[in-house]
């Protein structure tokens, strides 16, 4: 069945808002853990570590954005919204990730230049931060990224000028 | 020599003027009336030049007060470069005043500033062509995020006075 | 020559005629993305997240080098190796150079060779070429020039500018480079003011990881006592300092993909700036503050401030000798507060006295160099002009916090 863009929007507009509630959900309580100073494990998610309040603060943004966006989900402005609610979530998503990489690496205080293999690979297991959970649910936002930019090169309008463009320096 | 800024309310023009000015900013009233406007300065090739944000006006035909106030003020500084800021989806209003302060002899720069609302708007304006026709510098700007200032400055030293009959010219040529 | 009203409206129609197009651009999603990213009510957040972003890639890439590597490197071969061939033992000049010959880490030795090669390569250039890297990319994305325009107005208030935030970030990291920083800076006032507060009031790296080791409940609180004070003595200087304080126009371009080899190039002259700029001075401080230490002018200073101390701030006798140290050394400062009986109040007040002071020796330094550019009078006014600012903030803000806790009914 092929889905007509009214539809895609609909689907677009449920799945958001549903994530968005998830992840506004997830930022109070990783504020909340942040104020008072402590941490939660469940199962292979943990709310814990450094910076856990902002990380809360940037989720609770990220997710007012997801639910602020849905009224009128095409209209490119809210559209803009949830890409920045996605990026959000993947600053603090690729930052986790990018440290563990390098934390992978070098042997540790005590032992050599280098990690054993058994190191390094025990500091990529379980428990992970909510973001990285939530990254592969946000990556939802590039097939409507691809969606609207389609759209907007069929229109065939002439490529944009920009402010500085009557013979500036920039 | 003194920076004016002029153009017709809400066209962002106190924006404008934060991104010009530093922090100080002397608000003074106008003599005799209720009308308050602002002053401060900025830094033009190392020199301290003085900038007044006069109040919002559609014409020099005052129409009330602070539009009274404005006039006032252009006729005190014979000697100051004006920036006429207008709002690039109203362009016609905007182009008014700024004729009517270049017919009265003035250098004018010209701000097209909410360039990005009139993107918005799909209103594009040919700026190099505007720049042609009138012969004065005209720069768009988005006070907002700050695009544009730079340039809006680097161009106030270009601005000198023109004679409304080359522009009529300009415009059958 | 003037024209009528419907001349001038005539002349008017001709030219929009001839200028205005509508319908020629469409508003694409990137314009929709650009424009909330300088709405403060959309904007605000995230640049919260692009900063939270800075620091998590900052602390990553300088912990690999730093704890990662370097320290290894310095601590276990480069120290032992030095303590073992460096000549004369126990000499003065050992002493300077080495360091403490019992030392069992390149931070405590306080060597010229040892400490300050460490400090200055082992800690600071990870950090300098992660903090350039990710600002440099900030910057070509024209991200950067944008988040200055938005926190613009708040700073207006106490006669800095929205590009300000660059050194304020830089500060959080090293003060080192958040001076040399202040010079995009458009007056001699601006610069002064901005390199002063940074230095007094905006812990470093070093002091932040001093805090969480001393006070891990109360760091909040040192946080935002801080940036008050910052806050409340701009308002002061910029009063009281003459000169004027200009908007600094910023270029702000378009959005756009940054190009790798700008990138690298900008990267790369920056990094070589710090080298040949930065480094000197670390190891010349280090030089001055090993000859006061040896010439018994230090000890000399602690009797001299210890009624002082004690009086004006509540904090206990024993804590005058790590309080006037930690101008210099900051983790042996801390290491002795922490052996040093004391009630939370006081330790509190203890850690706040220890970071306003001038982070290390190497700012204290870039800012005396900082001064030479206006000549003998620049120098001076860094340095007394500098001096007095800490002097006064020290005593008025450092006595507050203890007007606060006898308030509080603590102390």
């Amino acid at each position: 069945m092929k889905l007509n863009k009214e539809m895609k929007f609909e689907i677009g507009r449920v799945y958001f808002a549903i994530l968005g509630a998830v992840v506004l959900g997830i930022g109070i309580a990783e504020m909340l853990l942040g104020v008072t100073g402590r941490s939660f494990e469940w199962g292979i998610m943990e709310m814990s570590g450094e910076f856990l309040l902002w990380r809360g603060l940037i989720l609770f943004f990220a997710g007012t954005f997801y639910l602020s966006s849905i009224q009128n989900f095409s209209d490119i402005h809210q559209l803009a919204k949830t890409v920045m609610a996605s990026v959000m979530i993947w600053i603090i998503a690729g930052m986790k990730i990018f440290s563990m990489i390098l934390e992978s690496i070098p042997g540790g205080e005590e032992g050599g230049w280098f990690n054993t293999l058994e190191g390094f690979l025990a500091s990529y297991s379980a428990p992970y931060i909510p973001s990285i959970f939530l990254l592969p649910f946000s990556l939802l936002v590039l097939y409507y990224i691809k969606l609207v930019e389609s759209e907007e090169k069929m229109d065939g309008m002439k490529e944009e000028s920009q402010p500085t463009g009557s013979g500036g320096d920039t | 020599m003194k920076i004016l800024l002029m153009g017709n309310p809400n066209v962002g023009k106190s924006a404008i003027f934060n991104r010009l000015t530093g922090a100080k900013v002397i608000e003074s009233n106008y003599p005799g009336t209720t009308v308050d406007y602002t002053r401060g300065y900025m830094r033009l090739d190392d020199e301290d030049v003085e900038v007044i944000d006069v109040p919002g006006t559609f014409s020099l035909e005052p129409k009330d007060v602070a539009e009274e106030v404005a006039v006032k003020i252009l006729k005190e500084n014979r000697d100051s470069v004006v920036v006429c800021i207008i709002d690039s989806t109203k362009l016609e209003r905007g182009l008014y005043l700024a004729l009517e302060i270049i017919e009265e002899g003035y250098p004018v720069v010209i701000a097209l500033n909410m360039w990005d609302i009139a993107k918005e708007k799909s209103v594009w304006i040919d700026a190099k062509k505007l720049e042609r026709v009138l012969g004065v510098p005209v720069v768009p700007t988005i006070a907002v995020s700050g695009e544009g200032i730079r340039e809006l400055v680097s161009r106030i030293k270009e601005a000198s006075p023109v004679d409304i009959e080359r522009i009529v010219r300009n415009l059958e040529g | 020559m003037k024209l009528t009203v419907d001349e001038r409206w005539d002349l008017i129609d001709k030219i929009a005629e001839q200028v205005v197009k509508y319908g020629e651009y469409r508003y694409r999603l990137k314009d929709a993305i650009a424009d909330i990213t300088v709405k403060p009510l959309t904007g605000i957040p995230i640049a919260i997240a692009v900063l939270y972003g800075f620091w998590s890639f900052f602390g990553a890439f300088a912990g690999f080098f730093t704890d990662g590597f370097l320290v290894k490197l310095f601590d276990n071969h480069w120290l032992p190796w030095l303590q073992e061939v460096f000549p004369g033992k126990g000499g003065w000049l050992y002493y300077i150079f080495v360091g403490d010959p019992a030392a069992d880490n390149c931070f405590e030795a306080f060597g010229v060779l040892t400490s300050a090669l460490f400090v200055a390569i082992g800690v600071v250039l990870p950090a300098i070429v992660a903090f350039y890297l990710f600002l440099i990319i900030l910057e070509d994305t024209g991200y950067l020039p944008r988040l200055a325009v938005l926190v613009d107005t708040v700073l207006h208030k106490i006669g800095l500018h929205g590009f300000a935030v660059i050194p304020m970030i830089l500060s959080l990291g090293c003060n080192v480079p958040a001076v040399i920083a202040t010079r995009a800076l458009e007056t001699g006032k601006q610069r002064f003011m901005m390199a002063v507060l940074l230095a007094i009031f905006i812990p470093c790296g070093a002091q932040l990881g001093i805090m969480f080791k001393v006070i891990p409940g109360h760091v909040g609180f040192v946080m935002l006592y801080l940036l008050a004070g910052f806050f409340v003595f701009g308002f002061i200087l910029d009063r009281l300092l003459p000169g004027k304080s200009p908007e600094i126009l910023l270029d702000v371009p378009p959005y756009q993909r940054p190009i790798a080899k700008n990138v690298t190039r900008k990267l790369w002259m920056r990094v070589k700036s710090f080298f040949k700029v930065a480094i000197p001075f670390v190891l010349l401080g280090v030089i001055i503050v090993n000859l006061m230490y040896l010439t018994g002018f230090l000890g000399w200073l602690a009797n001299l401030l210890e009624p002082l101390l004690c009086g004006w701030f509540g904090v206990p006798k024993e804590t005058v000798g790590p309080l006037v140290a930690a101008f210099l050394r900051k983790d042996l400062a801390v290491a002795q507060l922490s052996a040093i009986e004391m009630t939370m109040p006081q330790l509190v007040t203890s850690v706040v006295l220890v970071s306003l002071y001038f982070p290390c020796v190497a700012t204290f330094a870039m800012l005396i160099r900082e001064g030479r550019e206006g000549g003998l009078k620049g120098v001076s006014q860094y340095l007394f002009g500098g001096l007095g600012a800490l002097i006064a903030v020290i005593f008025l803000w450092g006595g507050l916090i203890r007007l606060i806790w006898i308030i509080l009914g603590v102390a």
